[in-house]
């Protein structure tokens, strides 16, 4: 089997002497995807912890050919992996601006870095009219996008995405899977996706991961998921 | 007005000083959230080691600097072994721990250089005549001298917070932990740092109270810390400007009150007036005058 460019092999993590995760096997193909779908208390945002070294984990990851498994958060980010955190995890004392000089931190390239902020300002305007404000004070959506951006700001070749439709109306929704989409077919960034409402995320996947307490219980592509009758219906609901 | 221009020069020199210990504090309260209670014992060995290396005859200005090198190691080897692993289990354990290093400190200071009190080199002229006359006031060059130094250093400060990589990351650390590990900050370095660079102010301050002093003693720092944590109270914990603001704002009226009423507040009383206001003060505005109440979007 050859190695894939986000490799999961028998996941095990979880908080002090709980475990949450049992032995998750997944991977995100390299310009690909994939979806965890999940029920609240699954594991989800476990996972996306896990794999970002934010806490205690066992098993086998190996990201891009490099086992990190055992790597710190700040050598994960080195590598190419950037994590939107659920609840946007936005510094909200700290300007918009200065949310993504912060994104940066793992580059010194000054000029680079402008040249990035000005990109992200035009593809999300709002966070240039918004530039100079503190982040904790736009609203729901911006903020969301706000995270995106300074995750991107770290030039990831991975972008994990920990429930970024929570709180966001239908249609601010709609534009962040976009969004999403776009920076995946334009910038090429594989995208791991972790969601509780469904739909949207299952149409820009190419490989969808169906997590239950802590173990993956089924998995397809897009197709093979949406076409399973018992899976849509616990999944997407329709 | 003479003698309003002499309380206000006197009043903003001591205050000063507590404008430097409070910015300690807030540099610290901003990054842990913790209220470093041996911040002012920290001062005083830092202070008893520039003593210590002017009598080893270092130049005073190389003495003060060597000291505040050794206060940064303190500090930071404080948030190492006591802090960080108290701080996981309860920030009651941390509460704790910086009281036992304030009552450490001091009797480790009077262990090594007794209770007597010692003579105090000054960084500054401090001959009789050593001042300049502004509108009458007598500005003592090393007043005038320790207002200029701190000054000059809340500038720094400024520019290390707004400017810097460095301060960069202490403001997302202090504002959200765990999405600065995220964005790859090494958040415990910099905590390690902002204690660091918390003690070595805080050093300078201390060297600077015993120089004005004239001399130094195992209760020099107590009263100022006291004075230190209210500036910082009142400017609100997390605001730098508003420490280093209210902590001439509190020189001034403690100075003013001792010289205008002698007979009822004079020396022993004279820091009462300026606590009575900070306590109306924080009545009506908790969070402090500079302090942000903390908005949490849920």
């Amino acid at each position: 089997m050859s190695e894939q460019f986000l490799d999961v092999r028998g996941l095990h993590a979880g908080y002090g002497p709980v475990e949450v995760l049992h032995g998750v096997d997944l991977h995100v193909d390299l310009g690909g995807i994939a979806v965890i779908l999940g029920a609240n208390g699954a594991g989800k945002t476990t996972t996306m912890r896990a794999l970002s070294g934010m806490i205690g984990r066992s098993g086998h990851i190996s990201f891009d050919g490099h086992d990190i498994s055992g790597l710190s958060p700040e050598a994960i980010v080195r590598l190419g992996i950037a994590q939107v955190p659920q609840g946007r995890g936005t510094f909200p004392e700290l300007s918009v601006e200065d949310n993504l000089r912060a994104g940066a931190y793992i580059r010194s390239d000054t000029e680079g870095i402008g040249a990035d902020i000005e990109r992200w300002f035009t593809a999300f305007p709002r966070l240039r009219e918004r530039s100079a404000q503190k982040a904790g004070s736009l609203s729901g959506g911006e903020q969301q996008m706000l995270a995106i951006a300074r995750a991107l700001m770290s030039r990831p070749k991975l972008l994990l995405c920990d429930e970024p439709s929570l709180g966001l109306s239908p249609l601010i929704t709609q534009e962040l899977f976009e969004a999403l989409h776009r920076l995946n077919i334009d910038e090429g960034i594989s995208i791991l996706l972790v969601e509780q409402n469904a739909n949207l995320a299952v149409k820009i996947a190419s490989q969808v991961y169906l997590l239950e307490t802590g173990t993956v219980v089924g998995s397809g592509t897009a197709d093979e998921i949406s076409r399973d009758d018992s899976i849509r219906r616990a999944y997407l609901g329709y | 007005m003479e003698r309003l221009l002499q309380v206000i020069f006197n009043g903003l020199s001591l205050g000063s000083i507590y404008a430097l210990l409070a910015l300690g504090l807030v540099v610290v309260y901003r990054g842990t959230g913790h209220l470093n209670f041996a911040q002012g014992e920290m001062a005083l060995t830092g202070a008893y080691l520039t003593w210590q290396f002017d009598q080893w005859g270092i130049p005073l200005l190389l003495a003060a600097l060597l000291a505040m090198v050794c206060g940064f190691v303190l500090g930071a080897a404080t948030e190492f072994f006591l802090v960080r692993p108290l701080g996981k289990k309860s920030p009651f354990a941390v509460f704790v721990a910086t009281i036992a290093l304030f009552l450490g400190l001091n009797s480790l200071d009077g262990a090594i250089w007794g209770g007597e009190a010692k003579a105090y080199p000054s960084f500054f002229p401090n001959k009789p005549d050593d001042f300049m006359r502004v509108f009458g006031a007598e500005w003592r060059y090393e007043r005038f001298g320790v207002l200029v130094v701190v000054l000059a250093l809340t500038g720094v400060f400024f520019l290390l917070f707004k400017r810097t990589k460095l301060g960069l990351a202490m403001r997302a650390v202090a504002s959200n932990p765990d999405s600065a590990k995220l964005v790859g900050i090494p958040t415990n370095l910099v905590l390690m740092t902002s204690w660091g660079l918390a003690a070595a102010v805080g050093v300078l301050g201390g060297s600077l109270v015993a120089s004005v002093n004239t001399n130094i003693n195992q209760g020099t720092m107590i009263v100022i810390f006291i004075a230190a944590s209210a500036a910082a109270t009142l400017g609100g914990f997390d605001s730098p400007g508003g420490a280093v603001l209210s902590g001439l704002f509190i020189g001034v009226i403690e100075v003013g009150a001792a010289d205008y009423f002698p007979e009822w507040i004079g020396q022993d009383l004279r820091i009462l007036p300026a606590f009575i206001i900070i306590l109306a003060v924080l009545l009506f505005k908790p969070a402090g005058l500079f302090g942000s109440a903390r908005v949490e979007r849920v």
